[in-house]
């Protein structure tokens, strides 16, 4: 459980390296992959963040093996999850589009308002 | 300066003395104590890229556009400045951890550099916003008067200045907690067989640089374009 043990200075060293080389790939392919195919850009962006993520949380933040903080950290990413839903929930029930909203504009409401009662909203 | 332990003493009623136990060198304790407030930034950073995400569903050709008057050269070198800067970090845990303290302080050195540099390329970035009429409280990103920028734009500048700014806070706080790092290290208080406090400032950091890899796509790259863009060059 315990990681402040011993180390292997040159293999720890050389493992840095590694996932340095990696993540500078990783971030060549995000500047290119606008040029190589356009639709779903996104997609490909938060893809290629979180194999980047992924490197830094297991490598750089020696998460790799200690299962108790990685469930830990899985539970709190659902519970944003969670909140976010409830929280972004509320307000599509009862906000979104009604002029009480911060989220879409003033000119939005006024059009949306003689069409605010038919179902094509929800 | 030694850190020599001094047992606490508990008496139970019969007057014999028994020792408490100490947690003073509980390093998983200390790991896993910092891992908590971690995963209050998480939540925190979390809920704003879920609000962004909403409001991209809500706005989304606004988004692609904004993101793409943005400019990603200045946005990737920062990303690459971060990178290194998690690497000097944890090679300098490494040489801690290792024994080698005056290699460990140089790679706090190069870390604090490369994040004042980052900060530098931010406030350039920033300024040329400011200077185009793109920032918070400015007539653009106010709607209901003749410089407003669509809604959804306003939307994502307000998010954009929003986020990098509270992650440009991280970063300073970060500065300062290297330094401190720093002071302790050299009161002999932070050492090769007591350094959690170098760990948990190294997981700190590499936080600090795990926001960046989600903040930089999303604000810079969805927009895709020309690999410059960019306000500061007039786009």
């Amino acid at each position: 459980m315990d990681t402040n043990t011993t180390i292997d200075y040159q293999v720890e060293r050389k493992r840095y390296y590694k996932v340095l080389v990696g993540l500078l790939l990783l971030t060549a392919v995000t500047f290119v992959q606008p040029y190589i195919f356009h639709a779903g850009t996104f997609t490909a962006q938060m893809f290629i963040a979180v194999i980047k993520a992924w490197l830094i949380v297991m490598y750089y933040m020696h998460l790799k093996g200690e299962k108790l903080i990685g469930t830990m950290a899985l539970f709190s990413l659902s519970l944003v999850f969670v909140f976010f839903v409830i929280v972004i929930g509320v307000d599509v029930a009862n906000f979104q589009f009604g002029a009480e909203s911060h989220i879409t504009a003033a000119a939005e409401h006024t059009a949306g308002a003689a069409h605010a009662a038919t179902p094509a909203h929800h | 300066m030694s850190h020599e332990y001094v047992p606490e003493i508990a008496t139970d009623r019969e007057g014999n003395e028994y020792e408490v136990q100490g947690w003073q060198d509980d390093f998983y304790g200390g790991k896993l104590g910092f891992w908590l407030f971690m995963f209050t930034e998480v939540m925190m950073f979390g809920a704003m890229f879920l609000t962004l995400a909403y409001y991209n569903t809500l706005h989304p050709q606004d988004f692609i556009e904004a993101s793409a008057s943005l400019n990603r050269l200045l946005g990737g070198t920062n990303t690459v400045i971060l990178l290194i800067s998690a690497l000097t970090m944890g090679l300098g845990l490494l040489k801690m951890r290792a024994g080698d303290i005056k290699g460990a302080k140089l790679m706090i050195w190069a870390t604090i550099i490369l994040a004042l540099l980052f900060l530098g390329i931010k406030a350039v970035e920033w300024t040329a916003e400011y200077n185009h009429g793109v920032f918070l409280g400015l007539d653009a990103m106010q709607p209901g008067n003749e410089h407003s920028m669509p809604f959804g734009k306003i939307l994502f500048f307000g998010m954009y200045f929003t986020m990098t700014g509270l992650h440009g806070f991280h970063i300073i706080i970060g500065i300062g907690l290297m330094l401190w790092l720093m002071k302790r290290i050299n009161s002999e208080k932070v050492t090769p067989d007591h350094h959690i406090l170098y760990w948990n400032i190294a997981l700190y950091w590499d936080i600090v640089h795990l926001i960046w890899v989600f903040v930089f796509p999303y604000y810079y790259m969805i927009g895709g374009g020309d690999i410059v863009g960019g306000i500061a060059h007039g786009h």
